[in-house]
């Protein structure tokens, strides 16, 4: 330990001796290609050093050099990069070409190896921290849509908080991880829920922790897509990996600590507005009921003419009589009008989210500090969002080889949310009768608070009275961060040796609650608290070897281990009927149940990584990785996982230098094979679960008078369960024109996924509901374009743009033995499923019955009530949910400090199942329902195989269209599918930075934004970015989920 | 040396320390479940499997499917709409699938209690729960017979190992029945080595003779539902009821306690409301001047009078129709009662020997057992007026119809047993008034999706659904 210390003091002594020989000052100005004039701000770096400085306002610097140094680099953002030998110069002016595609770009891959671009043999994308939080989101995933390709952004909603799927080339897994694994600043942390929506037909969304991200404090984002990319990462590397760099202050000019404080303020509209009917009442078949949730009844204008409810026939003319007004104790003598129960409900939202960013570079490193805050209130009462996000991370040199640095966030997340779907207190919204007054009728009676009025029966709760009582809150308090030593002795002129320890942790505490208060669904209410503690800690050992054997070849070896534990704690408590309303507590519940288990596991790797370079024309890179992990079988838990890829230059052929066109161009193939371990158990006992089908709470609910009880767990394991394993390779090519104004970067590639572990379904006449075994395969193919190009430069205009395209082919080959798909969630029908030969997921349910030709069939036996009307057939798969491509489009417009910058993105294809439409057709509120006095023939063909020409409906048989629609069309799944193709306006931005001079040296950048505005979709009413739940069927189930908002708001930002 | 000591302090020991955390003795250790038991006394299992047979798989999904097609309640809204105007739900396999999926979770728990009690298991020797266990099994599998015909059970039960289990004919099932009921009853009357099960039985607080009775009374029942086929045994079905219950106090009646457990029927209706008064039930009570009718149904709440629904057409419209006046949060759930005894009896006297003492003493003691279920005291002026003056006249038919209701409205899947045997054996003495039944009275139950979407046996069996209206279960003359 003492030689340690006296190695440490003697070097950090030499360190300081030698700074302070022999230096002299360069001086110089840095000026524009373009127009001439200086670049502020541009970074001047004295090359193999941390050493540097950045450009006066005017463009010019003054650096400090030693004899040793040789060379100083030029670098500004846009530019092309210059290096300029030092000699006997000290004046040294320069200048920067404009540069669309920087030919020396570093990017950050796998374990936080920074890489030039130019050497990788697989694709990255990087998106910049100007480009994420321009349009002021505060939610990473939102920010991140229209700007990757190969990558799929799936939001359940617009409310804060919300969930959302971000799959990487598509998805691997059938119910397991699909989504990428996050490191930030080198540590992998969670961004998933710990707890699931399940079969997400009830209760409310459940955020991802991604939501503790704060995209105000991201530098940059690297997406490694493909496997060969992750491979380092072993068997977390199938779903690709998302690394965020935040904020340090490196790259700063030094000396001078920089401020920046930003605010965006925006405000939020639900997106859509679905149209309504407005000329009949509640009630069925024409007759008023006051009670019902449908609105098939009579003429609003004739309900005075009602002889049970009507005042003309009772002494009140023109006007009728609405009992739940009664209730209130209001008159209950009404004219007849129409109401606009929809758009009443919504509130506008806003969104505040600020944050202060303070660092500083220093000649020994670097340090920073940052807080942030983002409080949304949603468009729907009583939803909301409250984060603080803080930081701080620094780094220094402690001599010439010893550096050491640390990166530290908290974060603090609460959300306010409402359920969806079967608990949807939107439902009385989106289908209240248009004669009833929701919002003006009381959702309570006058003496008691918990005792609902509502339209219809309590199957759903009054949406004012939910908002008012009911809770569903979650929050989060969270730490994670590492500190890390890095070694990096002299050996030689051509050699370098770097080793690094990192240790990190990732812990946080969620609690959650869900309180249905007393008086819900006209009963007595229940509460559930939930949550979990987890902890994790990762070590990261590297040793990194550099060897420029000669001019033409350059060696590099990577070896490390890497161990990764967690232990999570989760507790459960369930409360059934509360004594009294308005204490929603735990000691307020006749049943009170608690539950807690605990969960540890432990992955632990050794890895290698070979790169060779020949002439920066050809870069080869071998990886290995050996993993162990925790959970699989004891004689089948360690795995190697190897990778290899290969970069070319073409450009750098002697043969192929300075063509006057192509200016840069490269080719890439790639294969890596990765895995992804499932959660094996020996067989186990569990307690009995009554939840599910027909109940809404649990009727039976152990333990019963101190009596407990358990059974053979009904999901098993297969002992001779293996890893999942992906087999991928990939192809691609980069080219860059005219000077680099014009680039495409396109990827073939392709992943063969087998032996996906699963809760295989098996017959539940084995005796178990589910096998949790190898089975199954899918194949994806991923075409992935990128493209840039610059237009147009003149006189200080520039145009921008960049389009990035996607189409992924998912495509499930096999399921286990017997298996034809499996479900994800969802009613008992319809579903989500995977299911062999289609692509994942899909939509499975009760279809039209058809003929052979697949024409719908419909009923012909005249008198009968659905003569005419088609009939439910066979369930099946009835619609496909994942989209032919998706392509988005950013366009950058920049004159003189003012910018105007667009993205749309564009889904073309793909099916989902809407809940919502159907249920308005079958409530009769719909404006389709509301053509139900005209004659239909419905499309179709009778059984002797001649087109329906059986008309129906119109005023000699005025029950057939309701029969229809709440009969027939209800029963039958297929018909609540509808495709969502969708161009939405994702962002649009208009900004003006105030020069500097103007406002004495502090850089003000005010913006003017919008968001997510819907341009056109195929499905009618909604928006298609609405759905149940945080898992694998995101995106594609829909039922009376939380909506969709557009923002407008506006920004500044100040830097000094 | 400077290699050295970075190896020396910072390589080293990071690495020993990792290569210990990742041995197989130790990823193994952090794998431990923490959370659930590997292994469990049987009597910890045996509760379950009661409380399921009774409120899942006798109470709930089963009962109310049935209550429909036997014209009980008329179903209103939704699924059991669909199922009362015969669309869709009857010919699907998602319907019954829960109830299918608990019926082989129950009787592959049983066989897991039967393998743990029997010779060679670590409770050798706990005769009496053996015994029940294979009671219960015999109970169960017959109820899923009953409904659905032939179905997996020799290779059935065998998780991991038979992936796709081959169907069993109902009369070998129904041998199996009656040997798991023979050696139940064998194992109930043995000296168990193990302590009764006391509280851990919902049922019967551990009481083997209770069990016996209840076993006997089984017999009785599968007996005379194998009437069609084995030529009508009604001799052996009075020797297993004399055997049975004397009283409703043995009867086997799962009780509920409103609280920690509630009534299906009760919980039905307040999750769902799916049910409205059956005008076909209504008219027969009318019919008998039966003193029932006012205590069968009541009035939707807060409303005035009882709005019967019409059989086969009523309107899909909830807080409309009039509602079972029976239900409770502590009804119980009846896997055999003493009523249903002794109207056993009294059909197979009435069969026997049509109008005899012997008949007429079972039928009176069915009826006051079947007013006393319902909360009401037998009234004379109903016995010799309607009960008595309709036996004399038919003493099976009358027979039959009390006992169709009472069944109302939990025994459903009895009544619906009742009406299909009878329809085989030619007789026609209940009327159902759904005119969907014309073409569309359901003979059976689907198989669940559970098994048409992973077993190809079942799948095959199953076909489109539609074979549920054409194919009779074998007691019931078909061949499956």
């Amino acid at each position: 330990m003492r030689k340690i210390t006296f190695l440490l003091v003697f070097f950090l002594l030499a360190g300081v001796n030698f700074a302070f020989a022999q230096t002299r000052t360069i001086t110089g100005k840095v000026t524009s290609s373009q127009d001439g004039m200086g670049i502020p701000g541009a970074t001047v770096l004295i090359k193999g050093t941390t050493i540097g400085t950045t450009t006066s306002i005017e463009g010019n610097y003054e650096i400090e050099v030693q004899p040793n140094h040789r060379t100083l680099v030029f670098r500004y953002v846009g530019m092309s990069t210059q290096e300029i030998p030092i000699g006997d110069q000290s004046n040294i002016n320069i200048v920067l070409e404009p540069d669309v595609l920087q030919m020396d770009e570093v990017v950050v891959t796998a374990l936080g190896i920074s890489k030039e671009r130019k050497a990788l043999g697989y694709s990255v994308q990087e998106v910049s921290s100007e480009n994420l939080t321009r349009s002021g989101s505060s939610n990473l995933s939102s920010a991140l849509q229209g700007k990757l390709s190969g990558v799929e952004i799936k939001p359940s909603s617009g409310m804060p908080g919300a969930s959302s799927q971000i799959i990487i080339r598509g998805a691997r897994s059938f119910s397991g991880n699909n989504t990428p694994l996050y490191v930030v600043d080198g540590m992998p942390i969670s961004s998933t829920s710990d707890f699931s929506t399940g079969n997400s037909v009830t209760g409310a969304d459940i955020a991802n922790r991604a939501v503790d991200i704060d995209p105000n404090d991201i530098e940059s984002i690297n997406v490694l897509k493909g496997q060969a990319a992750a491979a380092l990462y072993g068997i977390r590397a199938s779903n690709g990996v998302i690394i965020i760099t935040t904020k340090s202050g490196k790259g700063n000019k030094t000396g001078k600590p920089e401020i920046s404080f930003s605010n965006f303020t925006s405000f939020e509209q639900v997106s859509r507005a679905p149209d309504y009917q407005t000329k009949y009442a509640q009630g069925s078949y024409g007759m008023n009921i006051p009670n019902t949730s449908f609105s098939w009844g009579p003429e609003i204008s004739k309900l005075p003419d009602d002889p049970t409810y009507g005042g003309n026939s009772q002494g009140h003319p023109g006007m009728y009589f609405v009992p739940q007004r009664d209730q209130a104790g209001l008159d209950p003598w009404v004219k007849p009008q129409v109401y606009d129960n929809y758009g009443d409900f919504f509130n506008t939202g806003y969104t505040t989210t600020t944050s202060l960013n303070i660092s500083q570079a220093t000649e020994k490193g670097n340090i920073a500090f940052g807080i942030g805050n983002s409080i949304q209130d949603g468009i729907v009462p009583s939803t909301g969002m409250d984060r603080w996000n803080a930081k701080a991370a620094g780094e220094t040199k402690l001599n010439n080889f010893w550096s050491m640095g640390f990166s530290a966030n908290y974060s603090r997340t609460s959300i306010d949310k409402l359920p969806a779907a079967n608990d949807a207190s939107l439902a009385g919204v989106y289908s209240a009768p248009p004669n009833y007054d929701l919002a003006g009728t009381p959702y309570n009676i006058p003496t008691d608070p918990y005792k609902q009025i509502y339209y219809r029966s309590l199957t759903f709760d009054n949406p004012y009275w939910g908002a008012a009582h009911n809770k569903f809150t979650e929050s989060t308090d969270r730490f994670f961060g590492n500190g890390f030593v890095e070694y990096s002795p002299y050996i030689s002129e051509n050699m370098t040796l770097k080793t690094r320890y990192q240790l990190g942790t990732d812990s946080y505490t969620s609690h959650y609650q869900d309180i249905f208060e007393y008086g819900h669904k006209g009963s007595i209410g229940e509460l559930n608290n939930y949550g979990v503690s987890s902890q994790t800690v990762n070590s990261l050992l590297t040793v990194n070897y550099n060897w420029k054997i000669n001019s033409d070849f350059n060696f590099t070896a990577l070896v490390g281990n890497e161990l990764y534990h967690r232990n999570r704690k989760l507790y459960d408590e369930y409360g059934t009927g509360f004594n009294f309303g308005g204490w929603a507590h735990m000691s307020n519940a006749k049943i009170q149940q608690a539950d807690e288990s605990q969960y540890q596991d432990r992955t632990v790797g050794f890895f290698g990584n070979l790169a060779l370079d020949f002439r920066n024309m050809l870069f080869l890179n071998i990886t290995g990785r050996q993993d162990y992990v925790s959970t699989m079988p004891r004689d089948n838990n360690s795995f190697f996982y190897p990778s290899v890829s290969l970069g070319f230059i073409i450009t750098e052929l002697e043969s192929l230098r300075d063509l006057p066109v192509l200016s840069y161009a490269k080719v890439r193939v790639s294969y890596a094979e990765v895995g992804q371990a499932g959660e094996y158990y020996p067989n186990f006992f569990s307690a009995p679960n009554y939840g599910g089908g027909f109940w809404g709470a649990t009727p039976i609910q152990y333990p019963i008078n101190g009596i407990s009880s358990y059974l053979s767990n009904n999901v098993q394991y297969d002992p001779n369960l293996k890893p999942q394993n992906t087999q991928s390779y990939e192809l691609g090519t980069e080219l860059k024109f005219f000077s680099n104004r014009l680039g495409i970067d396109y990827s073939y590639s392709n992943q063969l996924v087998t032996d996906q572990i699963f809760q295989v379904p098996v017959a539940a006449s084995t005796g178990a509901a589910a096998l949790v075994m190898n089975g199954g395969e899918i194949k994806t193919d991923v075409h992935e374009i990128m493209l840039y190009a610059t237009p147009v430069i003149y006189q200080g205009f520039q145009w921008d743009f960049n389009v990035n395209f996607s189409k992924i082919n998912n495509m499930v080959n096999e399921l286990a033995p017997g298996v034809e798909s499996i479900f994800l969630g969802g009613f008992v029908t319809p579903q989500v499923r995977a299911g062999i030969g289609s692509t994942f997921p899909v939509i499975y349910g009760s279809s039209f019955e058809r003929d052979a030709s697949g024409n719908i069939l419909v009923v012909d036996n005249p008198g009968a009530w659905n003569h005419g009307m088609p009939v439910d057939g066979a369930p099946g798969v009835i619609g496909e949910v994942s989209p032919d491509f998706i392509l988005g489009f950013s366009n950058r417009f920049d004159y003189k400090g003012i910018a105007l910058t667009a993205t749309l993105d564009w889904k073309s294809g793909g099916q989902m199942y809407s809940g919502s439409n159907g249920l308005l057709d079958l409530y009769g509120v719909s404006s389709l329902s509301g053509d139900r006095e005209e004659t239909f023939v419905f499309e179709g063909v009778k059984p002797d195989g001649t087109p329906n020409d059986i008309v129906r409906g119109g005023p000699n048989d005025p029950d057939a269209y309701q029969d229809l629609l709440t009969n027939v069309l209800t029963n039958i799944d297929e018909y609540y599918i509808y495709d969502n193709s969708f161009v939405k306006l994702r962002e649009v931005t208009l900004s003006y930075a105030i020069p500097k001079r103007l406002l004495n040296n502090v850089q003000l950048t005010v913006s003017l934004y919008a968001r997510n505005i819907l341009l056109w979709t195929e499905l009618p009413n909604f928006d298609p970015e609405s759905s149940q739940g945080n898992n694998n069927m995101g995106g594609s189930f829909e039922r009376f989920s939380m909506p969709q908002t557009t923002s407008y708001g506006f920004g500044v930002n100040l830097n000094f | 040396m400077k290699m050295n000591t970075i190896i020396k302090f910072l390589a080293v020991p990071v690495l020993l320390m990792v290569m210990a955390g990742c041995s197989k003795d130790k990823l193994e250790e952090i794998n431990e479940n923490k959370n659930n038991p590997v292994d469990l006394p049987s009597r910890l299992l045996v509760t379950d499997a009661i409380t399921k047979t009774a409120f899942s798989i006798t109470g709930s999904d089963f009962a109310f499917y049935a209550s429909v097609y036997t014209e009980h309640n008329v179903g209103i809204y939704n699924q059991m709409y669909n199922a009362e105007i015969r669309s869709g739900e009857p010919s699907l396999a998602t319907t019954y699938n829960n109830t299918w999926g608990s019926v082989y979770e129950t009787l592959y728990n049983l066989k897991i209690i039967i393998n743990k009690t029997s010779e060679d298991g670590n409770e050798a020797g706990n005769f009496h729960t053996l015994g029940i266990a294979q009671v219960l099994t015999a109970y169960n599998l017959a109820i899923l017979t009953d409904l659905m015909g032939d179905v997996p059970y020799e290779e059935a039960l065998q998780p991991g190992e038979i992936f796709q289990p081959k169907l069993d004919k109902q009369e070998d099932l129904y041998n199996e029945v009656f040997s798991l009921l023979d050696a139940g009853i064998a194992n109930l009357g043995k000296e168990s080595t193990a302590a009764s099960l006391g509280g851990q039985d919902f049922l019967y607080g551990g009481n083997a003779d209770k069990w016996t009775q209840f076993a006997y009374g089984l017999k009785a029942r599968y007996t005379a539902r194998l009437a069609f086929r084995n030529g009508g045994k009604w001799a052996d079905v009075i020797t297993f009821a004399n055997q049975s219950f004397t009283s409703a106090a043995n009867e086997a009646k799962f009780v509920y306690d409103g609280s920690t457990t509630n009534s299906p029927f009760q919980t039905f209706f307040i999750d769902r409301d799916y049910f409205g008064a059956s005008t076909s039930l209504h008219n027969k009570l009318v019919d008998r001047n039966d003193p029932r009718d006012a205590t069968f149904f009541i009035p939707y709440p807060g409303k005035d009078d009882v709005e019967f629904a019409p059989n086969g057409s009523p309107d899909q419209v909830q807080g409309f129709y009039g509602i079972s006046g029976i239900m409770s949060p502590t009804a119980p759930t009846y896997l055999l009662s003493y009523h249903e005894i002794e109207f056993l009896k009294a059909e197979a006297y009435a069969r026997q020997g049509g109008v005899s003492a012997d008949a007429e003493t079972a039928f009176l003691n069915g009826l006051e057992a079947a007013f006393a279920k319902v909360g009401m005291e037998l009234d004379s002026t109903y016995v010799v007026d309607e009960a008595l003056r309709l036996f004399t006249a038919n003493p099976l038919k009358e027979v039959m119809v009390q006992k169709y209701l009472s069944f109302f409205e939990s025994e459903a899947v009895e009544a619906y047993n009742d009406i299909r045997r009878m329809k085989a054996m030619g007789e026609n003495f209940i009327t159902l008034d759904n005119p969907n039944n014309a073409t569309k009275f359901p003979l059976r139950f689907t198989y669940g999706a559970d098994d048409v979407t992973t077993n190809l046996n079942i799948a095959d069996a199953y076909g489109n659904g539609s074979y549920i209206y054409t194919e009779k279960v074998w007691w019931a003359g078909g061949t499956r």
